[in-house]
């Protein structure tokens, strides 16, 4: 089975002391979502844009909390001037959780391939953001490798998503 | 009915204690001539629009102070949806001070969308403790209580400005925020 199991990601995002979820909600997160707001450990946070959340998170961490961003990768496109402004320009080691919509159907071999597919990774390379890929719960361990990097560059990082979290 | 800026700003520098304020566009050239504090940040080039998103996140972190956020109008209509999180998130230690000079004064003094009612923009948002304040004896008198009541807080203040603008301060951003988290004891 493909995608990541939404009760292991709480985990392991509670075991590397995630105090806050910024998301606006997508198709492939919902689950991922539910469970977030479900748990008592960490406080999620809707914004109405990603620019917005993104900036939100940098607000936490800059007060001494440690936020992640949960988006889909049409809203980190979206969000391109708060990435930079507020993550990669002052040093703000924001993490995100990036769905790749379009992967799986580009996988499938759908046509017309979605936009938003080919150019996710290419846009981290240019924003010079580090990426690793979560496809599966064998991969979760990406999860502590982003927010070690992240934390030692003090630079955005991020783990790009490519089916829909399981329930 | 309008207040000179550089009043209000003399004027909550008076009053301010140890609140964290927060600053873009304009007001980062103007409030540095009246306060010198460690907790002052300076927000431009952080983000378009985005520096009371930026206070409502500083806000929840560190609710044992207050956060004050000076804002454009022209800033607000970049990202109106902070509004409705404001509404929905803000915390009691938010209070955003909207300076309203209808404007994009950075780029030339070019008029806004005539007509924006940005006390209704709050009001529908859901950010239920809106106000506006169009004197610089009514702000004087109510500092204290916009400093000291629970919020989140949205204040629209007309303004005007006769006094020239300081250049654009280039100071080195990653900077600003490692100053901000040690002043806040953050490590």
């Amino acid at each position: 089975m493909t995608g990541v199991g939404s009760a292991r990601t709480v985990t392991v995002l509670k075991d590397l002391e995630f105090t806050h979820v910024v998301s606006i909600p997508d198709g492939e997160s919902r689950h991922l979502f539910a469970a977030l707001t479900d748990d008592p450990e960490i406080t999620v946070i809707s914004p109405t844009r990603e620019g917005e959340g993104l900036a939100i998170a940098a607000g936490l961490w800059v007060g001494g909390c440690k936020p992640l961003v949960l988006l889909q990768n049409t809203g980190l496109m979206e969000a391109g001037d708060a990435l930079r402004g507020c993550g990669i320009g002052p040093s703000i080691p924001l993490m995100l959780l990036v769905g790749w919509r379009g992967y799986p159907g580009t996988l499938a071999g759908r046509l017309p391939i979605d936009s938003a597919y080919p150019f996710t990774v290419p846009l981290l390379d240019a924003w010079e953001v580090p990426h690793w890929r979560l496809m599966s719960d064998e991969d979760l361990p990406v999860l502590a490798e982003m927010d070690r990097v992240a934390s030692t560059s003090s630079k955005p990082a991020a783990v790009v998503f490519g089916h829909a979290f399981l329930p | 009915m309008t207040i000179e800026r550089m009043d209000l700003f003399r004027s909550l520098a008076a009053h301010r204690g140890d609140e964290i304020v927060i600053m873009t566009m304009s007001a980062t050239l103007q409030w540095p001539l009246v306060s010198q504090h460690p907790l002052d940040f300076d927000f431009l080039a952080f983000g378009m629009g985005h520096a009371s998103d930026f206070g409502l996140g500083l806000a929840l972190a560190r609710p044992e102070r207050k956060t004050i956020v000076l804002k454009g109008d022209g800033g607000l209509l970049m990202s109106l949806g902070s509004l409705v999180t404001l509404g929905r998130y803000g915390p009691p230690n938010l209070l955003v001070l909207l300076l309203e000079n209808r404007s994009y004064e950075m780029t030339g003094g070019q008029p806004l969308a005539p007509g924006v009612d940005f006390a209704k923009l709050a009001q529908g948002a859901g950010v239920s403790k809106v106000e506006t304040i169009e004197f610089l004896e009514d702000f004087e008198t109510a500092l204290p209580r916009l400093l000291s009541e629970p919020g989140p807080r949205f204040v629209i203040l007309p303004v005007t400005n006769s006094e020239p603008l300081p250049p654009v301060s280039h100071t080195d951003h990653a900077g600003r925020v490692r100053d901000l988290r040690h002043a806040l004891g953050v490590m």
